[in-house]
């Protein structure tokens, strides 16, 4: 809203020795924020509640009482009571959400305006068209109530009606738009045609025009809600729309049409027909709202005294009468922020500043309740993943379709966005990895090879949100001048993984996954919680290597591998620092043993973990792959695993012979269920 | 050799080992020697043992112990001489110690993470507990139950996006139609779950209409505040505000109250602080106010209360919601929003690890 502060002055009598950047500072301080300065124009921004401060007048009295001096003089607006005028036109409200219609005829040359007149609203950011639209926008920049004139000559006699349009029913508006309506929207209608959109633009048959010699000067009062509705279903806004769907001041609707036709005598440019017809079925009665002393005290933690108050809500406009209990406030109808208690303390906390309320600091009254496991989980698992050598990355929820597709079974379940704002934020993100994916891209193609990315966050399908965090991996394992630099693969994604999980105490078992087809098969797997004793596992991710094709339709060349994987918080239970009941340290040395075996290249090492574990005494403690060889002294079709079995008993110190024996009887197990050969065998001595 | 009919005896050997030892000059020298007398195949010492086996009982117990402790004080003796000469002589392949570091590979928490565990980390000392819910959000929580019925034109301040379709919720409770445009939706979860005291902050993603620019973007991170109690006032707000700014720009750090407009707090105003740019004379950063704007804040509107079904008369409270981005654009010096969302490792590699 921009104002000329010389037009506030008129209306309040600040003080002289005021810049206009003090009184922006001023009106800053009290609620109304400065977009701009452009020399003695002020452009405010006034906050949703506030209409009745889309007017000169309103920021005056809001001036005034900032500046603590007499203000707000201008058009008297007249009370609840309809004046007994009776007009020309008779006009009918069909339809509550018209709540007055009012309507003044005036015989009119239209003309330029007087240039004082023109360039208050060019300052005003309003360009002038004619005396009789420039007086209509006058108005609503002093006062803030919207009007319309129609060409009276164009209106087709001998009434007119507000009613709601029929469904597709047509007008072509003053922009020259041709608007289909439908039965939502409500209209002003002559005899024949609809002539306006009810508080949002006029139409273009009737608009008025240098030929124009009758006006008919509409001013009246529509349901907030239906002129928001009806402006942003047309996809028009307005000064007037602004105007009503935030609330007009209904008792000013006749104010504003005697000053219009004031205006227009005083210019020259007409003068009134006749009387103005008024229908205002059930004339609106300004609130009374209490005051309590206590509750002001208790809210704003300040003793603002009672001088104060009342000098600072009378100059807002309020009336305000003391009583037992404090006060009661009489708000004017302007004021449609104004309902209850607390709008009123704002009235007097804002005038009486913020920033002069003592500092305090509110004592806690009970033990604080303990945070989301889900937050403090997060931000475990972040350093987690940042000390294993991955960069957090924050990518969007949104992405476009191509870039989700390829990352579910069915497009179907992938969550849409209604209105989106582009094609590239169309579908809600189903995993992680397609928008980390996208982030590594950008990264390579700015020359970085080694790009390791992480990401906690949630995905989204049409069952609803759940919480995961991904990885994406490229580039060489290790970094350094004495190692030849050897891709990442697979099993790098899957240590991030077993990481994660180690970290929660979880253990994680691995299977070929052959339902991930955004993954290489052969190169990928499904990541499994083991259960309680007696269930089967749980899958809580998957992990493996992105296909050459689908990282190259997002923009990366082919040759580079990339490895990705995914894992699902809600396996994660707890914030991971429960406390874990340890062991005893063993007090018995271990035996360990190592086999070498030829086995199926196809066979999976967790085959043999299992057998080796399942006929092993209970004192092997630990089984784990320490090399894995296909090559020369190892026939095609066949790979030699080595395995590292550890013994340890709690009671007593092992002998030889009884892990030889078990030895014994593990070879024979996985000879007799893999065909496994024993290539060496090493004895610790 | 052909093995000595007789074996040298252990004070023998003990000569033949110290002689031998005080010539010994370098680790080879020392191997030799360690080989020649304590090999288990053909050491002096070992032979010397193997030849007890035939000796009568009384003799094996003397000379059982004497081996021992002549193969203890040979080992005792070529320790201690290897320490002497590894420490005299270092190793003629210097390393380039000017080559870098082994170094293991480290990430970083990404800048937006960083700056919103800072607030999360000033407020839990403060004694509030951090809390996280849906980025998918029904009507009621996002809108109506705080103070913004349909149609009500405080919408427009937040340009909503839609799902074509409803989308489940776990609890059974009201299906998800939007994307939360607020962490304030937060509030009302909260108090619908629980009775006063409340002193809880509540981060997370939240999603606009708005355009992708320098200085929006359709998504962005906020941070919700919320306490309610008996007699919480607006002199609370401040107080605590004003500690979390200090804490979290530096001790000197001047902040301003402005009253602004939330539907859902009454009063409500906007928190500036001075401009880390200029220090408060004017700079374009500030648009040459001397203040930035940092986050909204207010009495929590009494029909908010009556909303969740709290006694709006016996208790009052105050919310505040700041942008992470918006603190994180000043305390990085970044002027430019998107450089979040990039995930550039040149620049995400530029903050603290």
């Amino acid at each position: 809203m921009k104002v000329p502060v010389s037009w506030l002055r008129e209306c309040a009598d600040l003080p002289g020795s005021a810049t206009v950047a003090d009184i922006a500072a001023r009106m800053a301080g009290v609620g109304f924020e400065v977009a701009a300065i452009d020399g003695e124009v002020i452009d405010f921004e006034i906050t949703a509640n506030r209409p009745d401060c889309l007017s000169v007048r309103g920021l005056a009295r809001e001036a005034a009482t900032a500046y603590a001096v007499q203000g707000a003089r201008g058009p008297e607006v007249q009370g609840a009571r309809s004046p007994e005028v009776q007009g020309a036109v008779p006009v009918t409200i069909e339809s509550p959400l018209c709540g007055r219609y009012a309507l003044a005829l005036a015989d009119v040359t239209v003309g330029p305006s007087p240039g004082w007149l023109a360039d208050r609203l060019t300052a005003c950011g309003i360009r002038p068209i004619n005396t009789i639209v420039d007086i209509t926008n006058y108005v609503l920049i002093e006062m803030g109530h919207p009007m319309h004139a129609f060409d009276g000559a164009r209106l087709a006699g001998p009434a007119i009606v507000v009613r709601q349009a029929r469904a597709g029913e047509r007008l072509t508006t003053l922009d020259g738009q041709a608007r289909v309506l439908d039965a939502s929207m409500l209209v002003i209608a002559d005899r024949d045609d609809a002539v306006a959109i009810a508080g949002v633009m006029g139409g273009a048959a009737s608009e008025v025009s240098p030929t124009t010699t009758r006006i008919a000067l509409e001013s009246a009062w529509f349901q907030p809600a239906t002129v928001r509705a009806t402006s942003k279903r047309l996809g028009l806004k307005t000064e007037a729309s602004t105007r009503f769907e935030r609330g007009a001041d209904i008792n000013a609707a006749v104010a504003a049409i005697e000053r219009a036709l004031s205006l227009l005598e005083q210019i020259g440019a007409g003068q009134r027909a006749g009387g103005t017809t008024d229908v205002y079925p059930a004339p609106v009665a300004p609130t009374v709202v209490p005051l309590r002393p206590d509750r002001l005290a208790r809210l704003l933690g300040d003793q603002v005294p009672a001088a104060d108050v009342e000098r600072i809500l009378g100059s807002l406009g309020f009336t305000v009468a003391r009583d037992d209990h404090g006060w009661q406030v009489t708000v004017p109808t302007a004021r449609v922020d104004v309902a209850r208690e607390a709008d009123l303390i704002e009235e007097v906390g804002r005038h009486w500043g913020v920033n002069r309320v003592p500092a305090t600091f509110p004592s806690l009254r009970s033990t604080p309740r303990p945070s989301d496991a889900g937050v403090m989980r997060a931000r475990r698992l972040r350093r987690l993943l940042c000390g294993a050598g991955l960069q957090e990355a924050v990518t969007f929820t949104f992405m476009e379709h191509a870039a989700a597709a390829p990352f579910v079974t069915d497009p179907a379940t992938l969550v849409r966005i209604a209105n989106p704002l582009s094609e590239k934020f169309a579908v809600l993100r189903p995993s992680l990895i397609p928008g980390l994916l996208d982030s590594l891209i950008y990264n390579r193609r700015r020359g970085l090879d080694d790009v390791r990315l992480f990401e906690a966050g949630a995905v989204f399908s049409l069952s609803g949100e759940g919480q995961r965090v991904g990885w994406v991996l490229c580039g060489a394992r290790d970094v350094h001048w004495s190692v030849r630099a050897e891709s990442v693969d697979l099993f790098d994604a899957l240590g991030i993984a077993e990481v994660a999980a180690d970290a929660w105490g979880l253990t994680l078992a691995t299977q070929p996954a052959d339902d991930t087809p955004w993954f290489v098969q052969g190169r990928s797997a499904a990541l499994l919680r083991e259960a309680a004793r007696g269930q089967p596992p749980t899958r809580v991710g998957t992990a493996g290597q992105l296909p050459a094709d689908l990282t190259h339709a997002r923009g990366l060349p082919a040759g580079v591998v990339v490895v990705a994987g995914e894992l699902d918080l809600a396996a994660f239970a707890g914030d991971g620092t429960a406390p874990r009941r340890v062991s005893p340290l063993p007090r018995f040395p271990s035996v360990v043993r190592d086999l070498s075996l030829l086995v199926d290249v196809r066979l999976q090492a967790a085959s043999v973990r299992a057998t080796i574990r399942q006929r092993a005494p209970a004192t092997l403690v630990g089984v784990r792959e320490f090399d894995r060889y296909q090559g020369k002294g190892v026939p095609d079709g066949q790979v030699s695993l080595s395995v590292r079995l550890t013994f340890r008993d709690t009671g007593r110190t092992l002998t030889d012979t009884e892990v030889d024996q078990a030895i014994g009887a593990i070879v024979t197990a996985l000879q007799m269920d893999h065909g496994a050969v024993v290539r060496r065998r090493s004895i610790e001595d | 050799m052909n093995a000595p009919s007789t074996p040298p005896s252990i004070a023998e050997l003990q000569h033949q080992f110290q002689t031998t030892l005080d010539a010994a000059r370098t680790p080879a020298d020392l191997k030799a020697l360690r080989d020649q007398f304590l090999s288990r195949k053909h050491g002096l010492v070992t032979a010397l043992v193997k030849s007890i086996a035939t000796a009568s009982s009384e003799e094996k117990r003397t000379l059982g112990a004497g081996a021992n402790t002549l193969k203890q004080q040979i080992e005792a003796a070529l320790d201690a001489r290897d320490v002497e000469v590894l420490a005299a002589a270092p190793p003629k392949d210097a390393l380039d110690a000017t080559l870098p570091g082994r170094r293991p590979r480290l990430g970083r928490r990404h800048p937006l993470t960083q700056v919103r565990e800072r607030v999360e980390d000033i407020f839990l000392a403060m004694g509030y507990q951090v809390i996280e819910g849906p980025e998918l959000e029904d009507d009621w929580h996002n809108f109506e139950a705080l103070n913004m019925p349909a149609e009500h034109p405080a919408r427009d301040m937040q340009d909503t996006l839609y799902l074509s379709a409803p989308v489940a919720v776990p609890d059974g409770g009201r299906a998800a139609t939007l994307l939360r445009t607020h962490t304030s939706g937060m509030q009302i979860r909260y108090m619908e779950q629980h009775d006063p005291p409340v002193r809880i902050i509540a981060p997370g993603r939240v999603y606009r209409r708005d355009n992708f620019d320098a200085t929006h973007t359709p998504m962005f991170t906020q941070i919700e505040g919320l306490v309610v109690d008996e007699g919480i006032s607006l002199g609370d707000l401040r107080g605590t505000l004003n500690g979390f700014a200090e804490q979290f720009f530096g001790s000197r750090v001047a902040t301003r109250f402005r009253p602004s407009f939330f539907p859902y707090t009454e009063p409500s105003a906007e928190l500036d602080v001075e401009c880390q740019g200029c220090g408060g004379t004017g700079c374009p950063l500030c648009k040459h106010t001397g203040w930035i704007e940092i986050l909204g804040c207010g009495m929590v509107h009494p029909a908010v209360f009556e909303a969740v079904g709290y006694d709006a008369d016996r208790y009052t409270g105050f919310a505040f919601g700041a942008g992470i981005e918006r603190l994180a654009l000043r305390l990085y010096g970044v002027d430019d929003i998107r450089t979040f969302y990039e995930n550039d490792l040149r620049f995400l590699e530029q903050v603290a690890l």
